[in-house]
């Protein structure tokens, strides 16, 4: 390995969670060279925000791995996701602080810790980060429900030195509509879709954000089960056809699927990554 | 308790030959990844009639873990 940061958390995880280290093997083979640019780059800026961050991350990683893997055992078992309303899972996540930062900074690995993910936005706010990175002139507007959120994609940014670039505010995604349309060059939206009861307003939001011409980034998890997942997508074609009904052209698009599975598995948990374009 | 224990695992792991100590880890079984462990824990539940969290069973580093966290179950 050319970097030993990344050497020696990959070490770490072999020592101390032996269980996950198959699975962070397979992601470094399947593309050494990528792995280590994003690993690189995201366990310096979490270095960078606190004393003893990396340490808290990977238990967090590790618990919300094993959180995510029983919710597909029980998905599996029971042939629906475990929580039908956003107000359920409030009540039993997002309300809880604690919970909700660890279960982000869970989530802040799984970009390169799980070779299918495609996470690049708000929330933890890393890819968001990686994106000021790669465009030095843009700036960066983050809305999240989540005060977790707020604050660990500030911290994020602030450790990765693109603070002055980037603003995160708290707010409801489908409040956005408030908002002047056309202001966004482009939106990027990561694994939100499936945490909505009504999807569709979603992608409308987008539209109405974007400038004519401009992109969007979006993600979704399909037959995955979380407990904070509610919409169950089980094809496809069915972001396509939101996306088409909201006016914006699917440019391409990407579906993945983690190797292992759980055995006698029915669901092939997936992520789904488009790349969207607002007509001008 | 450790009898139980290695039927549960013989069965999982569709390994008639293993044996189970406390000190048995994934390190010392190469399918023993996040997956075939929740295998593992749901096959525990059923068996001893018993419900484990995902954070309870997450970071177990060895069969003695395993074995100590089901006694506080039952």
């Amino acid at each position: 390995l050319s970097s030993p940061l990344v050497e020696g958390f990959i070490n770490t995880v072999s020592e101390q969670y032996p269980q996950y280290a198959i699975g962070v093997q397979e992601s470094y083979q399947k593309s050494p060279e990528r792995f280590t640019a994003i690993a690189s780059k995201y366990l310096t800026w979490l270095g960078a925000t606190q004393n003893g961050a990396v340490d808290r991350a990977l238990k967090a990683y590790v618990d919300f791995t094993s959180s995510v893997n029983f919710s597909q055992a029980r998905y599996e078992h029971d042939g629906h996701y475990e929580n039908k309303s956003f107000t359920e899972v409030y009540e039993s996540h997002y309300s809880k602080r604690e919970e909700m930062d660890d279960y982000l900074w869970g989530v802040y690995l799984t970009n390169f810790l799980w070779s299918h993910h495609l996470d690049i936005a708000p929330g933890h706010g890393g890819w968001g980060v990686w994106a000021l990175e790669q465009k030095k002139n843009a700036t960066l507007t983050g809305y999240d429900i989540s005060p977790s959120s707020i604050a660990i994609a500030t911290e994020i940014a602030r450790a990765a030195k693109v603070d002055d670039r980037s603003e995160y505010t708290e707010r409801d995604a489908l409040d956005l509509f408030s908002l002047d349309p056309e202001i966004a060059d482009a939106v990027i939206c990561s694994f939100l879709i499936e945490h909505l009861e009504q999807p569709d307003k979603l992608l409308h939001v987008i539209n109405q954000l974007l400038k004519p011409g401009g992109t969007a980034f979006l993600t979704g998890a399909l037959t995955a089960a979380q407990v904070d997942h509610i919409y169950e997508f089980s094809k496809e074609s069915e972001l396509f056809i939101l996306a088409e009904d909201a006016d914006l052209r699917v440019i391409e698009s990407l579906s993945v699927n983690p190797e292992r599975l759980l055995a006698k598995a029915k669901f092939t948990p997936k992520s789904m990554a488009l790349i969207l374009k607002k007509p001008t | 308790m450790i009898e139980s224990l290695t039927e549960i695992f013989q069965d999982v792991f569709e390994d008639d030959e293993m044996d189970v100590t406390r000190e048995l880890s994934a390190q010392d079984v190469p399918a023993w990844d996040s997956l075939m462990h929740v295998n593992l824990i749901l096959a525990i539940e059923r068996k001893f009639e018993i419900r484990f969290s995902s954070s309870e069973v997450s970071s177990l580093k060895n069969a003695g873990d395993l074995i100590d966290l089901i006694e506080t179950k039952s």
